[in-house]
Order: C-alpha cells, then sequence, then structure tokens
C-alpha cells in the first residue's frame, strides 16, 4: 500500500481533531451537570466537579424522581406529547397524500396555501387572542391542536409520496382499487421510514414545548414538563420547595443538586429513544430535503 | 370500466378522485382555523382593539400604532438588539454546518463519523429549558465550571447572564450548541449528492484532497448555501424569541430584549394587543419581503430559488 502524502496526513489530523472538539463541546455540558447531579453538595459549592462525580450520591436524582408534582408534570406531558404525535401524524400524512397528486385541479393551490403559511403568519398576539376565544385557554387541547400540522414535515411526507414509484398504484387500479384502498393497502406500509421520522420530530416538538403551554396555560395541575423545569431550574428562587430533610440528607440534597438532577432526569426519555431513532431520521430527512 | 370522455375533464377529475379531497378536508380545516384565522387577526394592528368588543366592534385607528413603534426609544433598541444577535448568529454560526459536513464527508472510518453524527445531533432534541438549564448550571457564579475555571487562573466570577457585556455571546454560543450539528444533516445530503465521478476525475488530474474540497465539494453544494443562506436572512428578525425568554431577566433588558420578546412584554404583560400586533406585523411582513427578495436574487445569480 502507498503511504499518504504528507499534507493528507496533515489534513487527517486536523479533521479528526477538529470533530472530536465538535463532539467534546457537545456533551461537556451534559456530562458536568449530570456528574454534579450525582456528587456530594461540598463537591458541587467548592467547584471539584467536571466530568466525574466527586462525593458520589443518588440522593438528588431519588428525590426528584419520587417528587409527587414532577411525575404529575411528567404525566401531563406524556399524555400531550402521545395524543399529538398521533394525531399529527394522522392529520399530516392524510393531507400530504393528496398534494403529491400533482395533476388533481386545485392540488396546486391549496400547496402555495399551505408553503405561504410557512413564510408569513399572524404572530404571537393574534395566536393567543384565537386560543382564548375558541375558549381553549387552560386546557390541554390548546397544546395540542395548534401543532397538529408541521407544513415542514408535511412537505417532507409529500416527497416521500412522490418518490413512490407510480406504476406500484397504477398496477393497483388496474386491479380495481379505489384511492382509499390503494393508499391503505399499498401507500401506508412502504411509507413507515418517512411516519418514523415525522413521528420523531412531532414528538420532539410537543415534548419540548415550552412557551405554548406558557402562554395558554395558568392552572397549575396541567402543568406539562417543561414549565415544572422552568420553574425549577431558572428560576433562582428555590425558596417555595419545602424540603423536608433529616440530617444525613441535607448532606446531599440541595436546591441547586435538584436543579440538576432535575435536568437530568427530564433528559433522560430522550436519550432513551434517541438511538432507535436515529436511523429513521437520518434516512427520513433524505427523502425528505434532497430534491429540495 | 371505461368512463366517456367528459366535456369537462377537470370536473371528472374532481368526481373520480373524491375521496382524495375528502382526505384534504381535516388539513384545510386545520390550515383556516390556527395558520389563516391569526393572519386575518393581524387587522388588530389597524385598530384601538378592545377584547370585549371584539374585531367586528372596535373603533379603526389607521397607522396610529406604527407610528408611535417607530417613534419610540423602546424600538429602537429593540430593533438594534434584534439584528446584532442575528447578524452575530448568521455570520459565526452560519458557516459551522457547512464546515462539519465538509470535515465528516473527509473521515474515512465508518465507526468515527456514525459517533461524530450521533453526538452532535443530540443537543437538538433538548428543549430550550434544558439547554438553558445546562447553560445556567455550567455559567453559575459561584457553582460553575466556567467561572472556578475562571477563578483558577486568577480571574474574577462573572455572571455571564446578569452582565449586558456578555447575554448576546451567551446567546450565541447557546444557539451554536444546540443547532450548529443538526444544521449539518442538510449539507451532509448535498455532499452524498454528488457525482462521485467527479472526485475520480479529480484525482487523475492530480489534486490533492485540500483541492478537492474547494474545487468539488463546496462549488457542488453551493447552490444548497445560497438557499439556506435565503431563509436565513428572511428569518433575521426572528432572534430567538423562546430561547431568549428563558436566558433573560430584566438586567440585560437593554442587550437582550428583542422584537419576539418585546411583542410578549408589551402584547401579554401590559396586554397592548393592538400596539404588539403591530411589532408582530412589523416582524412578519419584514421577513416575507426578505425572502422574496433572496430568493429573487438567487434565481438570477444561480438559478436555483426555493419556488
Amino acid at each position: 500500500m502507498k503511504t499518504k502524502p504528507a499534507s493528507d496526513r496533515a489534513l487527517d489530523a486536523a479533521v479528526y481533531g477538529l470533530l472530536l472538539l465538535a463532539a467534546s463541546a457537545c456533551l461537556f455540558p451534559f456530562l458536568n451537570v449530570l456528574s454534579k447531579s450525582l456528587s456530594a453538595n461540598w463537591a458541587v459549592t467548592s467547584g471539584r466537579v467536571g466530568l466525574w462525580p466527586v462525593g458520589f450520591n443518588l440522593e438528588n436524582l431519588f428525590y426528584v424522581v419520587t417528587d409527587r408534582i414532577f411525575l404529575h408534570a411528567l404525566g401531563i406531558s406524556v399524555l400531550v406529547t402521545a395524543a399529538g404525535t398521533l394525531g399529527a401524524v394522522l392529520f399530516t400524512a392524510v393531507s400530504a397524500y393528496p398534494l403529491s397528486k400533482k395533476h388533481l385541479p386545485g392540488v396546486k393551490f391549496v400547496l402555495i396555501m399551505y408553503v405561504f403559511t410557512m413564510l408569513f403568519n399572524g404572530g404571537m398576539i393574534p395566536s393567543y387572542l384565537l386560543i382564548k376565544q375558541l375558549g381553549m385557554m387552560n386546557h390541554l387541547s390548546s397544546l395540542v391542536l395548534p401543532g397538529l400540522i408541521n407544513v415542514f414535515n408535511m412537505l417532507l411526507v409529500k416527497n416521500y409520496f412522490e418518490s413512490l414509484p407510480e406504476s406500484l398504484e397504477e398496477s393497483a387500479k388496474l386491479d380495481g382499487a379505489s384511492n382509499l384502498t390503494i393508499v391503505l393497502r399499498i401507500i401506508v406500509p412502504i411509507s413507515a421510514p418517512v411516519f418514523a421520522t415525522v413521528s420523531l420530530f412531532y414528538a420532539v416538538a410537543f415534548w419540548s414545548d415550552w412557551f405554548h403551554p406558557m402562554l395558554y396555560l395558568s392552572d397549575p395541575s396541567l402543568k406539562p414538563l417543561q414549565l415544572y423545569l422552568r420553574d425549577i431550574v431558572l428560576e433562582s428562587d428555590t425558596s417555595g420547595q419545602n424540603l423536608d430533610l433529616n440530617i444525613d440528607q441535607l448532606m446531599n440534597i440541595s436546591p441547586e443538586g435538584i436543579r440538576n438532577a432535575t435536568v437530568i432526569v427530564s433528559t433522560v426519555p430522550i436519550l432513551l429513544v434517541y438511538p432507535f431513532l436515529q436511523r429513521y431520521f437520518i434516512r427520513g430527512i433524505l427523502v425528505g430535503s434532497v430534491k429540495g | 370500466m371505461q368512463s366517456r370522455p367528459s366535456r369537462h375533464p377537470r370536473l371528472s377529475a374532481i368526481k373520480r378522485n373524491y375521496d382524495l379531497y375528502l382526505l384534504m378536508v381535516p388539513g384545510l380545516a386545520f390550515l383556516l382555523l390556527f395558520k389563516y384565522a391569526p393572519i386575518y387577526g393581524l387587522v388588530i394592528a389597524f385598530q384601538d382593539f378592545n377584547i370585549f368588543k371584539g374585531i367586528g366592534g372596535s373603533e379603526w385607528i389607521g397607522l396610529q400604532q406604527f407610528h408611535r413603534l417607530f417613534t419610540s426609544h423602546d424600538f429602537l433598541v429593540v430593533m438594534r438588539n434584534t439584528l446584532l444577535i442575528s447578524l452575530y448568529k448568521i455570520v459565526l454560526l452560519f458557516p459551522v454546518p457547512i464546515a462539519i459536513a465538509v470535515l465528516l464527508n473527509e473521515v474515512a472510518r465508518m465507526w468515527f463519523k456514525r459517533a461524530v453524527q450521533t453526538i452532535i445531533y443530540l443537543p437538538h432534541f433538548l428543549s430550550w429549558v434544558v439547554v438553558a438549564g445546562l447553560f445556567v448550571n455550567i455559567l453559575s457564579p459561584s457553582t460553575g465550571i466556567v467561572n472556578h475555571v475562571i477563578q483558577f487562573f486568577g480571574g474574577g466570577p462573572v455572571p455571564f447572564l446578569m452582565d449586558n457585556h456578555f447575554f448576546r455571546s451567551v446567546v450565541v454560543v447557546t444557539a451554536g450548541w444546540k443547532e450548529a450539528g443538526w444544521n449539518a444533516i442538510i449539507f451532509i445530503a448535498a455532499i452524498a449528492g454528488l457525482d462521485p465521478e467527479l472526485y475520480e476525475a479529480a484525482k487523475l488530474d492530480g489534486a490533492g484532497r485540500v483541492q478537492q474540497i474547494f474545487m468539488i465539494t463546496l462549488p457542488g453544494i453551493a447552490s444548497t448555501i445560497v438557499l439556506m443562506l435565503i431563509l436565513r436572512i428572511g428569518g433575521v428578525l426572528e432572534a430567538g424569541t423562546e430561547q431568549i425568554l428563558l436566558l433573560y431577566n430584566p438586567t440585560v433588558y437593554p442587550s437582550g430584549d428583542v422584537l419576539g420578546t418585546y411583542i410578549y412584554r408589551v402584547g401579554l404583560g401590559s396586554m397592548e394587543y393592538s400596539y404588539s400586533t403591530a411589532v408582530g406585523l412589523f416582524e412578519s411582513a419584514v421577513g416575507f419581503a426578505l425572502v422574496l427578495a433572496g430568493n429573487y436574487f438567487s434565481r438570477k445569480m444561480t438559478g436555483k430559488s426555493i419556488w
């Protein structure tokens, strides 16, 4: 085998070095907070915790995952995410399919109506007033219904449908299948990758949403996880927290420790599903975007 | 069964595919209610809107809200912050995903490439609340690792999120941390679509790998770069409302208040619906005009455009 020229070796070193740097930068804040959540109070406040826990303890994490209000907020988020994702994928798929039939009269106009809303929208105040008008304030539907179709996701699905070979549908038509039979029997089964992709996108959007619950919900019993998180993590005032602790716990539990632990616990769900979904979203996005 | 040739081919196409049109109904209902109704709602920017009287009953006052907007001191500050944060984000962050995609393309070891991709996409999937939580944590003046490092080297603690000198930098860095890796996907896809024969031909002509990057890879994805830049510039007044609402506090309003956060504060905090809708309309209209203009110039210069 030929030895590589020196310039190539230098390039390789730069390439691997820079990418390692980027990846480490992405991991560092997360690992730092993870090890802080697993460390003793004295180690955190004296700044000894870097990437490895010092004075290892699980009590902060334990406190968070047994906290009733946390679990309630988590439940609300799971509910909104599940209902929202299911509804959104259904709405999106159903709307995208007819739009992939370009020859149908009127389809182009409807497509323009969708795309226009990506470029121009009513903005925060009119949307807020609409939700108010519809009586959806302090109701979980205000988090689900306005998110049912994301136009970008819909175009992704539409492009996928367009990339399917036409002969597939034509042969079914010759056999006398109706449009609906074709959709249910042929299109849906072979569209699993793109459905998985948009499911992930919708699930992340519903799960991560902080802004809309903040706008539309004031009832504390409806607080989803992100609102709860924001109260605990970013409101520097944790005096409202009723820490009823014994002496042993005081060594390890503190508002700071609970903050760290809450951040960690709330990222776990996405960390758990992420590796399984990764191959789908890469493939799905390739199909959806390359055509542009 | 062969249907008779109709005198109205369009009508018969509609009849034959009535079920496909039925499928469009839920989406259209959604579109009208949640997208177009708020666009109609923008008319309150020209009213002295009263929530009890509604759009029909409120008084029309023409351009008064816009006059107030363009003559207010707040607007100057907010505009300046919006443009500064947005321009920093474009100038400093837009090239990063392109660089990442080009670098990844030079990696021969598949396991390394996959591992790096997995890691750099991850922050995109964290919510802004979590990202803000992570950075509040590592930037904390008392317990944050960044300040412990600064102090180790003899510096004093820096309250990054309370200091008007640092706040914008924090906004730019956290936005880069969250999205730079994810935004590389589109460029990675574009590079994957390049014809391998181009590289073969370049090698035969004696081009080194660095030359291949500048002669083939970058020119090959130039149209994608232009397209993404247009979209980005179209959103120049969208400096990151949710992000900034989570990170800022009254101390850093002078450097951190942007159009979106201003609309929120004035509109929902002080219930000035008409005035803040006027601010929002201004934001949407400028963004729309910028995308149209960018698209026009892109089509003239590169022959590629969004539509």
